[in-house]
């Protein structure tokens, strides 16, 4: 008779180990990208420096970052805060809407099968192109930009939902019927967890999209907003704020990415892409 | 033992329709077969006899084409699944990967709710049981093979059903474990007292664990025999060694390769 081991417990390390070790692991993960960037900037500013490229072709990033933080409120709030909401509001309603129809349609095999095939096209398709037409149709307020955004972010999301929430083990799902599990006992404890990789993936791409969205829906048309501002300021060739604005917007992009990772850290504990080692 | 039946299988006929409905493979054909209650039954025979067919059936989980599933209180397949009198264990232990061993042995307790027993055994009986106890807060893939297997053992037992269906379950294991966790099934079954309905391959898994081994033979799946195994219980490792036991594995492989044969012949 086989008698089980116990787990093997990692050796107690002292506070001080430890944040010697984190500090290590921070360093060996953040200092070669931080070293490349710096180097690509210097060579940058070095670059327009020594072939005296003109300011509306290519400004120095001394130019850029002293014009950024010369007006912080213009470019974080005044215009970064609009595009932000946009973008955010239209994450938000768009994966909401996503979850609830990916739901519905799990229920129903006749619905799921006329709706999946049609939401796998028009993910394929560029949506971003309909932006002048939500124009037309809701005027130059914020809600073109959050419509657009929530549009960008649907597809992707209802698509990795209904494949999650598809793709459970046969194993698992018949032991779940074994026992004379209801549907939405299925959905609730099988369903819905296993389906949570498939919907966390789908939001990486989707917050990085809704960002796009904001920024084409304002280019065709808004009163404020990043995107209205760098189409302005490139039209009067200052470059300078146009390279100003696309930092920010970058800085949104990468803090939203971010927080999807850290939700996916906390939520996929279990999952095998968090697992190491 | 008692001597009531627990399973009735009559004239059990399933056909399915592969492609596009152009061919039909047969794959269980007028079978009978008859579990007692508490027995240790085996379904032995090569893959592709409709063995683990058989046993969906039984277990509610597909439905047959024809003929019928009776259990002991004459009642079919779908009202004990209601009921949660039957225990399934798969041949991939399907373990719910986000959540603990624990979590795994309790969810079917959380599920159909209604067909709860009120008197359970206790999440730390089990564990003891299938011998987890140290595991109870690791997670699925912290575990061996042998391990997630114990755990899909204990969530079968866990909301206390009269009857285990067991699907080939040490198919995935490695030849060592498979042979340790013959003789853990077989202390668990000794200790737990319920009515076993097990798929093998195995003549030796088949013989050390069962009262009772029906040999198949494949398309039609057809019972080619059945053989009573009458060694003394608890079985243990020295009686695979045994005159009696070669005796039963030389009955069973006669039967099986009959079966070939005939097979050769047509």
């Amino acid at each position: 008779m086989e008698k089980t081991t116990e787990l093997i417990k990692a050796p107690v390390l002292t506070r001080s180990q430890r944040w010697r070790i984190r500090l290590r692991t921070l360093a060996e993960v953040a200092l070669p990208p931080v070293i490349f960037l710096v180097v690509v900037t210097v060579a940058w500013e070095v670059y327009v420096e020594v072939r005296q490229i003109p300011r509306i072709i290519l400004p120095k990033p001394s130019e850029i970052f002293q014009r950024l933080f010369g007006d912080l409120h213009y470019f974080f709030i005044e215009n970064g805060l609009v595009t932000f909401s946009e973008a955010l509001a239209g994450f938000a309603i768009g994966a909401i809407t996503a979850l609830s129809v990916a739901v519905l349609l799990a229920r129903s095999r006749a619905l799921e099968r006329s709706i999946f095939p049609l939401a796998v096209i028009i993910r394929a398709t560029p949506l971003i192109v309909i932006a002048p037409l939500l124009i037309v149709w809701f005027g130059y307020s914020i809600y073109p930009k959050i419509i657009m955004a929530a549009l960008l972010c649907f597809f992707p999301i209802l698509v990795n939902t209904i494949i999650g929430l598809r793709s459970v083990s046969p194993t698992s799902l018949e032991f779940f019927q074994s026992v004379a599990a209801s549907e939405r006992e299925i959905l609730l404890r099988l369903r819905a967890p296993h389906s949570l990789p498939f919907v966390l993936s789908a939001f990486k791409t989707s917050v990085t999209l809704s960002v796009i969205g904001a920024v084409v829906a304002e280019w065709a048309g808004a009163g404020k907003g990043l995107g209205r501002m760098i189409m302005m300021k490139a039209a009067e060739l200052d470059q300078v704020s146009v390279f100003a604005g696309i930092f920010v917007l970058a800085t949104m992009g990468i803090l939203l990415t971010f927080l999807v990772n850290w939700l996916e850290k906390s939520l996929l504990y279990w999952h095998e892409s968090e697992i190491v080692g | 033992m008692a001597t009531q039946n627990h399973i009735i299988i009559e004239k059990l006929d399933k056909v399915f329709t592969t492609g596009r409905g152009e061919r039909q493979v047969v794959a269980l054909d007028k079978l009978d077969l008859r579990v007692k209650e508490g027995q240790f039954f085996s379904v032995l025979g090569p893959s592709g006899c409709g063995k683990s067919t058989l046993l969906r059936i039984v277990g509610g989980l597909i439905e047959p084409t024809a003929g019928t599933v009776t259990m002991g209180n004459d009642t079919g397949p779908h009202d004990a699944q209601r009921a949660k009198e039957i225990g399934f264990v798969f041949q991939e232990p399907g373990l719910l990967p986000w959540t603990t061993v624990v979590g795994n042995i309790e969810m079917p307790l959380k599920i159909n709710r209604k067909a709860n027993r009120p008197h359970q055994r206790t999440i730390e009986e089990l564990l003891e049981l299938v011998g987890l106890e140290a595991f109870a807060d690791a997670y699925p893939y912290q575990l061996s093979g042998g391990m997630q297997q114990r755990t899909g053992i204990a969530r079968a037992l866990a909301f206390d059903p009269q009857l285990l269906l067991m699907d080939e379950p040490f198919g995935a294991l490695d030849a060592i474990t498979r042979s340790q966790m013959r003789y853990e099934l077989v202390r668990i079954w000794e200790r737990a007292k319920k009515t076993v309905l097990f798929v093998t391959h195995s003549i030796v898994e088949s013989i050390i664990l069962s009262d009772i081994v029906a040999v198949m033979s494949p398309r039609p799946g057809r019972v080619r025999g059945l053989v009573e195994i009458d060694l003394p219980r608890p079985r243990t490792e020295e009686m695979e060694r045994t005159s009696e036991f070669l005796n039963y594995a030389d009955r069973i492989a006669h039967l099986l390769r009959e079966e070939e044969d005939r097979g050769k012949d047509n």
